[in-house]
């Protein structure tokens, strides 16, 4: 509370990085555990060891997995919700070492390979979550140039307005390329296309490719249409609108992604964690 | 006569704007253009899309003079008359432009209204759906129930409900559980848990092993008490390990406490390598009457303790272990100089010559008389007719076609035969009986001996030919002397008045371990009897049956362990010796062997006339 100042400290530092130091020493705990018992005829999830560092790796993840619970309620103070990320991620990652120290480097195409898998897509997709989280936010600021979202759909509207006006006075075929920038472009769209920002055949691309062909030659003959050139300058501007947008939606599909695998993996590395404990025991 | 135009534009709050004109003349122009009497702001109108042109009796003539056609009644054409009592429509791309009768008198209202909302490419209401992912993902909380779902049922649901039924599938779904794959042994069992797991919750018994694996076949390593008293008391951490076991049912001395399944293909016969130093390393110190060497590790195993016949008996032979380092002797009771066997130069080698027997460089071969058994660990039992009746035949006499033999291992009957066959030719005579005297006996001489003058004046006579047949036969230099040491009895009986010493053949010397023989055919690029000699070196020189012609441990260590040398093998306790060959009489061998230097062990394996093999070993 005292040292809450102007400078922001991160959940990775919380604390003078206090639980990364509690996640180096459990890790290393755990490392001398494996390394200090012989196993016969080598080590496993059933040896002394075994049975250890599984129940620790097993309270560990349903710790964790409470996190969801817990950032619904924000407080401050030693057990401030930062303090928990901050424990979340960096234990998490200890249960890295954990988990396959747990395994004895034996992992099979069974139930408790597949809660080791999927142990492992969580944290992984969870360390991505870390990097999106310190890095994301300042590309997205960077790229927004003070406007809101509303504000970046609204300048492309006003855009398409201009365009539909100033295309008014146009023959069908000018009219016709136009139309592809106004009806045929989207933002957004699929997965991939949101992650790229690329929307192969944007119909804003094609117009103004178009119309920048015939202004060209235009110019070169030396009498360009003032008209096609007021559009010209809008479908540009469009395009850089586009862009904007587009780069928004990837940085900010980036930022939701990894949430997508992170819960749903958790939940799923529950069922199976539940399924690995319960065969462990029924077959013993 | 003329046209009222209503245009009609929607604001965005979804009332509507009208605009009312009206236009003269019969013909109007419709378009994008600026030019046309009406302007449809619609980039998918022609500038000059179309003319409308008033004639008589209330019909329009509509003309597309862009070239698009016009949508009239759901069809597309470039001209039509309509009649304006009829309400007509007529579409242009977005608008649509419908007719009616005016006010006055052949003159048409004119309605245009946008009926497709201009092309946005976005609006305000679908910025969640742009900006966020939920269009293009199924929800967290669904992948997540989806997910938990599919693995409970999969994982728990589905093997929960088929393990009790062993019936023939090609899947058990019992198997997801499985740890890792069985051992090669128990491999067969992969697909029936139940074989093994018999109880939910209970870990794998005993009860389950000894199904198959009854205590007979694998016995215990020693008694029960002794075992006790010999292990390590653990301490700390082990002894804490140890509790927690016992508290789960899982006590020490389990097959699986050592057999440990789902370890792989080599698993379940996979011990450490500390399984036996933990108690032998110092074992003397906790089994303070054992005659047992502590033994820390191979490079500390001490030298080897042959088991010796000491005193060779048909019955009871005894026994004792000795050190290689004491150079011990052997008293089997036979003669037989190896090297003499095994030269290339002498009288032996030209025997082997002329018997056509498996000679290696000129000498006799090994494996003549040491011939592998069948597990190829040891050897098959030296028999006196099989192995040495080539050369020392027992022919006395050549009856007709018939050769006599005397018979081997029963020197009683020897002297019965020699008198019924001289007696048998006093009383009635016969041609064509020769008696193949020679009385220095010289191996396979039999075809060469002259036929001795057998016509016999009376009983008395053949007699006294038989004494002195039986005598030159166990006589020194007789037939019998060459392998036997003969004792005078100083019986009058002949049949008693000589005596075999007993003979017994060790049949393992190192009965505690294994030597696998078949496996050990070459040594350092050396095959058959050289390889054979490569380890057993001191029979090529060996002149006396006692030698003992076992390599030493040194022997062994060129290439097991031996890190410095291109051939390294196995040098695990396992690599020799074994934890079930049974506990037998070790324990007593132990004490008696402590205490008393030689032991009678009548389950030693020995080979005497008469006697079959038996057991293995069990000396310590």
């Amino acid at each position: 509370m005292a040292s809450r100042g102007s400078a922001h400290e991160g959940f990775l530092r919380h604390a003078n990085g206090r639980w990364c130091k509690v996640a180096i020493l459990v890790s290393g705990l755990a490392i001398a555990v494996y390394a200090l018992t012989d196993a016969t005829p080598r080590p496993n999830g059933g040896t002394f060891a075994g049975y250890l560092l599984g129940s620790l790796a097993a309270l560990l993840v349903l710790w964790l997995t409470m996190l969801g619970l817990r950032k619904r309620i924000i407080t401050r103070g030693p057990y401030s919700l930062k303090a928990w990320t901050s424990a979340h991620v960096w234990l998490g990652l200890s249960l890295i070492v954990i988990a396959t120290l747990h395994t004895g480097f034996q992992i099979g195409w069974n139930v408790h390979g597949l809660a080791y898998a999927l142990m492992m897509v969580v944290i992984l997709s969870g360390l991505y979550g870390v990097y999106a989280y310190a890095n994301l936010p300042a590309q997205l600021g960077a790229n927004r140039h003070e406007a809101t979202q509303p504000q970046m759909l609204e300048a492309i509207r006003a855009l398409d307005r201009q365009l539909d006006t100033a295309a008014q006075p146009l023959g069908h075929e000018d009219a016709a390329t136009v139309r592809l920038s106004l009806e045929q472009c989207r933002v957004g769209g699929s997965l991939r296309q949101r992650l790229t920002g690329r929307q192969p055949g944007c119909g804003n691309r094609r117009a103004r490719d178009a119309i920048a062909a015939r202004v060209d030659v235009q110019r070169r003959q030396g009498k360009p249409d003032p008209a096609l050139t007021q559009l010209l300058f809008l479908l540009e501007r469009k395009d850089a609108a586009l862009e904007q947008v587009r780069r928004h939606i990837a940085i900010k599909t980036r930022l939701e992604l990894w949430l997508h695998i992170h819960v749903p993996a958790t939940f799923a590395l529950l069922a199976a964690l539940t399924a690995h404990v319960l065969s462990v025991f029924l077959y013993w | 006569m003329g046209f009222s135009v209503r245009q009609i534009t929607r604001r965005a709050d979804g009332g509507e704007i009208v605009r009312t004109r009206v236009l003269a003349g019969p013909d109007i122009t419709v378009g994008r253009g600026t030019d046309c009497d009406i302007q449809l702001t619609d980039l998918g109108i022609m500038l000059r899309h179309a003319r409308i042109s008033l004639m008589a009796g209330g019909v329009i003539a509509v003309e597309a003079t862009g070239g698009i056609p016009l949508e009239i009644g759901g069809a597309f054409v470039t001209h039509a008359e309509l009649d304006v009592a009829s309400r007509p429509h007529v579409g242009l791309a977005s608008h649509r432009l419908s007719f009616a009768p005016g006010e006055e008198p052949d003159s048409v209202t004119i309605t245009t209204e946008r009926v497709v909302a201009a092309g946005e490419s976005t609006n305000a209401a679908s910025e969640v759906e742009i900006f966020s992912l939920r269009r293009v993902l199924p929800g967290k909380r669904g992948m997540a129930w989806a997910l938990v779902i599919g693995i409970l049922a999969v994982f728990v649901a589905w093997p929960l409900s088929t393990m009790h039924r062993q019936a023939a599938r090609s899947f058990h779904p019992d198997t997801l559980w499985s740890s890792g794959p069985l051992s090669t042994a128990h491999a067969s069992l992969s697909n029936t848990c139940g074989a093994c797991h018999h109880k939910a919750f209970v870990s794998v018994t005993d009860t389950a092993c000894i199904a198959c694996h009854t205590p007979a076949q694998s016995p215990a390593h020693a008694p029960a008490d002794r075992m006790a008293a010999s292990r390590v008391v653990a301490t700390g951490m082990p002894a804490f390990t140890a509790a927690i076991h016992r508290r789960f049912n899982l006590p020490e001395g389990r097959c699986a406490s050592c057999h440990k399944e789902h370890e792989g293909p080599a698993g379940a016969l996979q011990v450490a390598a500390n399984f036996c130093t933990d108690c032998h390393a110092e074992l003397a110190s906790r089994l303070s009457d054992t005659s047992l060497a502590n033994v820390p590790d191979w490079s500390r195993h001490p030298q080897f303790k042959p088991t010796l016949v000491t005193t060779p008996s048909p019955i009871a032979p005894r026994f004792e272990r000795v050190s290689l380092d004491a150079r011990p002797h052997e008293n089997s009771g036979l003669v037989y100089p190896h090297a003499l066997h095994l030269s290339a130069t002498n009288s032996v080698a030209n025997m082997v010559r002329r018997q056509g027997l498996p000679a290696k460089g000129g000498g006799l071969g090994c494996g003549y008389c040491h011939a592998l058994d069948s597990d190829r660990v040891r050897f098959k039992p030296i028999e006196m007719e099989r192995n040495c009746g080539a050369c020392h035949d027992l022919a006395f006499a050549r009856d007709g076609g018939v050769t006599r033999t005397l018979p081997h291992g029963k020197p009683e009957q020897v002297a019965g035969i020699i008198h019924d066959f001289y007696r048998s030719q006093a009383v009635a005579p016969r041609a064509g009986v020769q008696w193949l005297a020679d009385d220095r006996r010289q191996p396979g001489h039999a075809a060469e001996r002259q036929a001795a003058d057998l016509r016999l004046a009376n009983i008395g006579g053949a007699n006294a030919r038989a004494d002195a047949a039986i005598a030159s036969i166990f006589a020194p230099g007789g037939v019998c002397a060459g392998c036997h040491s003969v004792v005078a009895t100083g019986a009058r009986n002949a049949a008693l008045r000589y005596a075999i010493a007993p003979v017994t053949l060790n049949g393992h010397y190192l009965p505690k371990g294994r030597f696998p023989h078949g496996r050990h055919t070459s040594y350092n690029g050396r095959t058959g009897d050289a390889a054979c000699i490569a380890c057993h070196s001191s029979v090529v020189t060996s002149a006396r049956a006692s030698d003992v012609l076992l390599p030493p441990i040194a022997k062994c260590r060129e290439c097991h362990g031996a890190a410095r040398t291109a051939i390294s093998a196995p040098s695990t306790c396992a690599t020799c010796h074994g934890y079930h060959f049974g506990d037998g009489d070790s324990d007593g061998g132990d004490n008696s062997s402590g205490r008393g230097g030689d032991v009678a062990a009548p389950r030693h394996k020995y080979h005497v006339r008469g006697l079959a093999a038996q057991r293995p070993p069990d000396l310590p």
